[in-house]
């Protein structure tokens, strides 16, 4: 699979139900959310042929992947195929439970934490309370074992983040021991929750980069598109409900993105 | 706080746009335009594309495959267009399909196929006193024999290859074979005829 055609990440969404109800969520997670799982041998299955169809790396997402208690396990696996980076909320790493991820550090794994604003009142009020510290406390923790951590920020396109404010946020990272490169930032994009409370930026299949994304109800063209909004599965962004194998998905998005006008692509800088 | 981890299952999917919210109308939700899949898009592209497709889409890479199957079978190919709707309303009518039966009334009539000839195809007049061509009554009991079960009589096989060629056989086959795939498909969906058709039949006394 060609990378200049089709990005060369396939994401998996581990499971939809979460510890936390975000302001913004694309996928509605709550704690009660039907969980829609995908099973650790899918996934591993989906990332063995994901290796064999030249995809580069791996993603996975939720939901809080780590409600699940086989998900260390799972990413330990995944990462003996390719690279895998998983997104978390980072609140169930506390000196207990944090334990189980020790696994990761010796694994092609990077723990891709949310962490939005840099003083507490704003970032908890999109997120939960205590977000702020929870997520401060557990960083050092994970870097501390060895583990490779990643912030993402998600901003919300109208509200005014200033420079001192964005210059205060890479000071705390760094301070935690994240690298400026493993710092993303990214805006709101209006789907799901967000779309439901007015927030976020219109995102159509020409601003979303085409990355393979596999959950419980099919593929779909990016991990932006299995979005929920009043408990309703969009399909606005399905490319196909099957997904083993994972040709058949992947070669149905790559007829799409060859279908698709030039340069349109990234527009928004969504990552 | 309530544990997500040890929180039942549900056990029903989540729900998606489109789908049916009562006990009448069709089995599945039909596909509305703004949630239309990337593979199904170009079907929506003119507007409603209709039933068939709307429930097709839930599934994107079969409508993907199974549009252009239909499209080549159903359309417009080496045997006339009066032949075709004649298996195709003919095969409806013997199978039972509201919708296929009302959609291709519709269409049979566009392609010349008289008030009395669609009646007699549909079971309301007589096919031998209503079709006078050798040809067109053996394409008839072809149809009518497609319907049925185990193998075909040997004089119905006689009269259709007496008037066909072998390639006009098997695509008169397939197109009979292919209709009663839609046939099954429509009447187990409870696929809805659309208004306008509804609108032709009463117009035409043919509701």
């Amino acid at each position: 699979m060609s990378e200049d055609a089709v990005g060369g990440r396939v994401w998996m969404y581990s499971n939809y139900h979460c510890n936390m109800a975000c302001t913004y969520c694309l996928t509605d997670s709550a704690p009660s959310s039907p969980r829609r799982a995908l099973s650790t041998q899918v996934m591993v299955t989906a990332a063995r042929q994901a290796a064999e169809l030249g995809f580069s790396s791996l993603g996975v997402t939720g939901g809080e992947p780590f409600l699940r208690p086989d998900m260390a396990e799972t990413l330990v696996a995944m990462a003996a195929v390719l690279p895998t980076l998983v997104l978390s909320n980072a609140t169930l790493f506390g000196p207990e439970r944090a334990e189980r991820l020790r696994p990761l550090a010796d694994a092609d794994v990077a723990v891709q934490i949310s962490l939005d604003r840099a003083d507490a009142a704003p970032n908890d009020e999109l997120r939960a309370p205590g977000n702020h510290a929870r997520v401060v406390e557990a960083i050092p923790r994970l870097v501390g074992m060895g583990i490779r951590v990643r912030i993402g920020t998600t901003l919300d396109p109208d509200v005014d983040v200033d420079d001192e404010e964005r210059s205060r946020l890479c000071a705390l990272h760094r301070d935690l021991g994240v690298s400026d490169d493993d710092h993303v930032v990214r805006p709101v994009v209006r789907r799901g929750r967000a779309a439901a409370a007015d927030m976020g930026v219109r995102a159509t299949v020409a601003d979303l980069p085409p990355e393979l994304t596999i959950t419980a109800d099919g593929a779909f063209w990016s991990p932006f598109g299995p979005t929920i909004r009043d408990g309703r599965l969009d399909t606005d962004l399905l490319v196909t409900r099957t997904t083993d194998p994972l040709h058949i998905p992947a070669g149905a998005l790559a007829r799409l993105v060859e279908g698709r006008p030039p340069g349109d692509d990234a527009r928004l800088g969504i990552r | 706080m309530n544990d997500p981890t040890t929180a039942p299952i549900p056990a029903r999917p989540t729900a998606e746009a489109g789908a049916p919210t009562g006990e009448r109308g069709p089995l599945v939700g039909l596909v509305e335009s703004d949630q239309a899949p990337l593979l199904a898009r170009p079907y929506f592209a003119d507007g409603d594309p209709g039933p068939i497709v709307a429930a097709l889409a839930q599934v994107p890479e079969m409508l993907e495959a199974t549009m252009p199957f239909l499209g080549r079978v159903l359309g417009p190919s080496c045997l006339p267009a009066r032949i075709k709707e004649i298996v195709i309303l003919r095969t409806s009518a013997q199978a039972s399909c509201r919708y296929c039966i009302e959609a291709h009334t519709v269409v049979a009539r566009d392609v010349g196929l008289s008030l009395a000839e669609v009646r007699a195809l549909r079971g309301e007049l007589g096919v031998e006193v209503t079709f006078g061509d050798p040809a067109e009554r053996a394409v008839i009991g072809w149809s009518d024999a497609l319907v049925g079960t185990g193998p075909v009589d040997a004089d119905i096989k006689a009269s259709l290859r007496g008037a066909f060629a072998d390639y006009e056989v098997v695509e008169l086959t397939l197109l009979g074979a292919t209709t009663l795939l839609l046939n099954r498909f429509c009447t187990a969906l409870d696929l809805p005829t659309s208004p306008e058709v509804v609108a032709r039949l009463v117009a035409e006394g043919l509701s």
